[in-house]
């Protein structure tokens, strides 16, 4: 590998570096990927909607992502930007719908982060006191010192040791499939069953729309309810696992989208991970390898703790504890040690998701500050950590803000926003994942008919994986507008986004020389089956009346 | 062929009083002496683009006050830089391996060995992997300038 240029003068962009191997590549796509965390929060909404076809949302959600990765790939060759959609957006389409591209891209990351805290906060609780766990103000309390703490090793550029990222994501992936083997092992022959806690009001009338009396029940393998003195108890028990549940059938397309939506989520992050950090020993191979086998790694590990989260005692269990779903099947599944360290695993995988959303947001911002999209403070990059230091502590800072007003708004209003972050997140990604592919798309639509492999890599995969998604979007927002509709997702999940707007008209009249920027002429975009390191010209290039 | 004394140099001109004390012995042996400066932001997010650019800004420029402080000091002594975009330790390792250096020299800042274990530390990781002799020039004035 070449030695960079001896002369600080001559020593530019292209310097050769980064030899990550095999194992790196592969760690860092799953640690990006999160899957504990994603499971601990994901895990119980999807159950609430698809039931004991969570099995086969897992494996569907995965194919648009899978998609809109090659999507990535092929943007990231011709543009390896740290603002990603945002400038592949400018490219494609102009400023504006780059800047709205980059906007959605920051708020699914800011979305994120009060469940990331919460999460957090709960699991870290429950570490040492069950009963604390439902203590607002102490988890609340945990959860912004998280954030903040975050902040501070991203700020300052602090990273784990290679080793101590592989010892982590290793014991996280071995507690997972622990937890998943004892749990589907669990709920074959006769099962286990578990007494809810009382049920009143509204909860006890959705106990007993969803589940049959017991007393009606002549065989203990379902899960049942019975009327005791002041409510509703329910009784959880096992489901035997079957094949079945890797089919849709009986599922609704309503539940189905409301499914996809929150499973979206727990892929986040596998795709830029598997698409942008492509330098690796072999160029040539390693990537390539470390994406089949992170893919196979992830989907298994997806797969089997789908499978016992629902079987275990029903997927009405892990639905009625969506909050901590994970850690409340955990308790039931696993001894005591095995279930601290499935608790540790999930805060190991939170604080490493937290990380892989707060660089790529902030790094978006930077991005927009140096091309003069946003105020030029956000590109700071600060001298002693080489980090952008402004830019992290003004998301840490709104994050925090944004975890205040959902907290105090879902704990005195029956609204309860907090968590609709999942879904609303996954309408984030579907978004601007979604404008990825399209943009992609339209970037190189000289190139499309040079080649089957282009039409497929660069036309047919990009327009199926954007499609799905933005269909996605827009679909759920039909699908819960009406009087029966989730509201608080409604607001969770367009509420910033819409923000964007009037902040971006502001930044149009504050700096007008981004907003005279127009998308590359299709003849100047370079080949997408080129060498690595042939990049399209600076954004900016193509102005108003510079080109037409 | 004159002999090759490499020198990490760090952000704020970290490792600019180990490259003092090298340039003293650079002087004694001829050497011709080698500014080394790695970097590389976290693979955890994209990287790539102005990012890159900037942080190329500020080594440029901590490298170019180090050079000319040492220039300054140093008449004789004859000094390159390399920019890296890798992990210090492999751009040490790199480049002086591609210019058969004598040694390698870095300063320490103290970072304990729990930290070094968890997060790792350039100075342990390069004594234990480099086949090249390395020196580690403590710093007197900052015990814990890796803060």
């Amino acid at each position: 590998m070449a030695v960079a240029q001896s002369d600080p003068e001559m020593a530019s962009k292209g310097l050769k570096g980064g030899s990550l191997g095999l194992v790196a590549v592969t760690v860092i796509a799953i640690a990006s990927t999160a899957p504990g965390y994603s499971l601990a929060a994901g895990i119980g909404g999807i159950a609430g909607h698809v039931g004991v076809h969570s099995p086969f949302i897992m494996i569907f959600a995965f194919i648009p992502m899978a998609c809109i990765a090659a999507a990535f790939f092929y943007m990231n060759k011709a543009d390896p930007d740290c603002g990603t959609n945002f400038t592949w957006g400018v490219r494609a389409f102009g400023p504006s719908f780059g800047w709205l591209s980059g906007w959605a891209c920051i708020i699914a990351d800011l979305v994120i982060m009060p469940n990331l805290a919460g999460i957090s906060g709960q699991y870290l609780v429950l570490l040492f006191d069950e009963k604390a766990s439902n203590n607002i103000y102490l988890t609340t309390f945990i959860g912004i010192l998280f954030i903040g703490a975050m902040c501070w090793v991203c700020w300052k550029g602090i990273e784990l040791s290679a080793r101590s990222q592989v010892v982590l994501l290793g014991t996280e992936i071995i507690v997972l499939t622990i937890f998943a083997v004892v749990a589907f092992t669990k709920s074959f022959g006769s099962g286990i069953s578990k007494n809810g806690g009382v049920l009143t009001g509204d909860d006890a009338t959705a106990a007993q729309s969803s589940y049959p009396a017991c007393s009606a029940v002549t065989k203990s393998t379902q899960s049942c309810f019975n009327t005791v003195q002041d409510g509703v108890q329910v009784v959880y028990h096992s489901v035997k696992p079957s094949l079945s549940w890797m089919s849709w059938s009986g599922v609704s397309s309503k539940d189905l989208l409301a499914g996809l939506v929150l499973a979206v989520f727990i892929y986040w992050g596998w795709d830029t991970a598997v698409s942008v950090n492509e330098e690796s020993t072999d160029a040539n191979r390693t990537p390539g390898i470390a994406a089949v086998l992170s893919t196979f790694l992830l989907l298994g590990i997806y797969l089997v703790t789908a499978y016992g989260s629902v079987s275990l005692l029903g997927p009405g269990f892990t639905a009625d504890n969506s909050a901590d779903a994970l850690g409340a099947l955990g308790a039931v599944a696993l001894p005591t040690i095995l279930y601290k360290l499935l608790i540790i695993a999930v805060l190991t995988s939170a604080s490493a998701s937290c990380q892989t959303t707060i660089l790529p947001a902030t790094r978006t911002m930077l991005s927009m500050g140096v091309h003069k999209a946003v105020p030029d403070k956000l590109a700071e990059v600060d001298a002693k950590h080489l980090t952008p230091a402004f830019s992290t502590w003004v998301f840490g800072f709104v994050s925090v803000l944004w975890y205040l007003l959902l907290v105090v708004v879902s704990h005195n209003t029956s609204t309860d926003l907090y968590s609709s972050s999942i879904g609303a997140v996954g309408m984030a990604i579907a978004l601007y994942y979604g404008f990825t592919g399209i943009s992609c798309i339209w970037y190189y639509r000289r190139w499309l008919t040079k080649s089957t492999k282009n039409l497929v890599f660069i036309g047919v995969l990009p327009l199926l994986g954007g499609i799905v998604l933005v269909y996605t979007f827009f679909a759920t927002i039909r699908d819960n507008v009406g009087t029966d509709g989730d509201h608080a997702l409604l607001f969770t999940g367009t509420g910033l986004l819409i923000a964007g707007i009037p902040f971006m008209i502001w930044c149009r009249l504050k700096y007008p020389t981004f907003f005279t920027y127009r998308p590359d002429p299709p003849d100047t975009v370079p080949d997408p089956g080129g060498p690595s390191g042939v990049i399209a010209a600076e954004l900016g290039t193509y102005t108003q009346g510079a080109r037409k | 062929m004159s002999s090759i004394v490499v020198v990490g140099i760090g952000p704020e001109g970290s490792g600019s009083h180990a490259a003092d004390v090298a340039a003293g012995y650079a002087t004694a042996l001829g050497a011709t002496m080698i500014l080394v400066f790695g970097y590389e932001p976290s693979s955890l997010g994209p990287r790539g683009g102005p990012f890159e650019d900037q942080i190329e800004e500020i080594a440029d420029e901590v490298t170019k006050d180090v050079r000319s402080a040492l220039s300054a000091a140093h008449p004789d002594l004859a000094i390159t830089v390399e920019l890296v975009r890798d992990r210090p330790v492999e751009s040490l390792i790199r480049v002086a391996e591609a210019r058969s250096a004598q040694v390698i020299v870095v300063g320490h800042g103290g970072s304990g060995p729990f930290r070094a274990a968890l997060l790792g530390s350039t100075t342990y990781e390069l004594v234990h992997r480099s086949t090249i002799p390395v020196l580690v020039v403590p710093d007197p004035k900052a015990p814990d300038s890796d803060d």
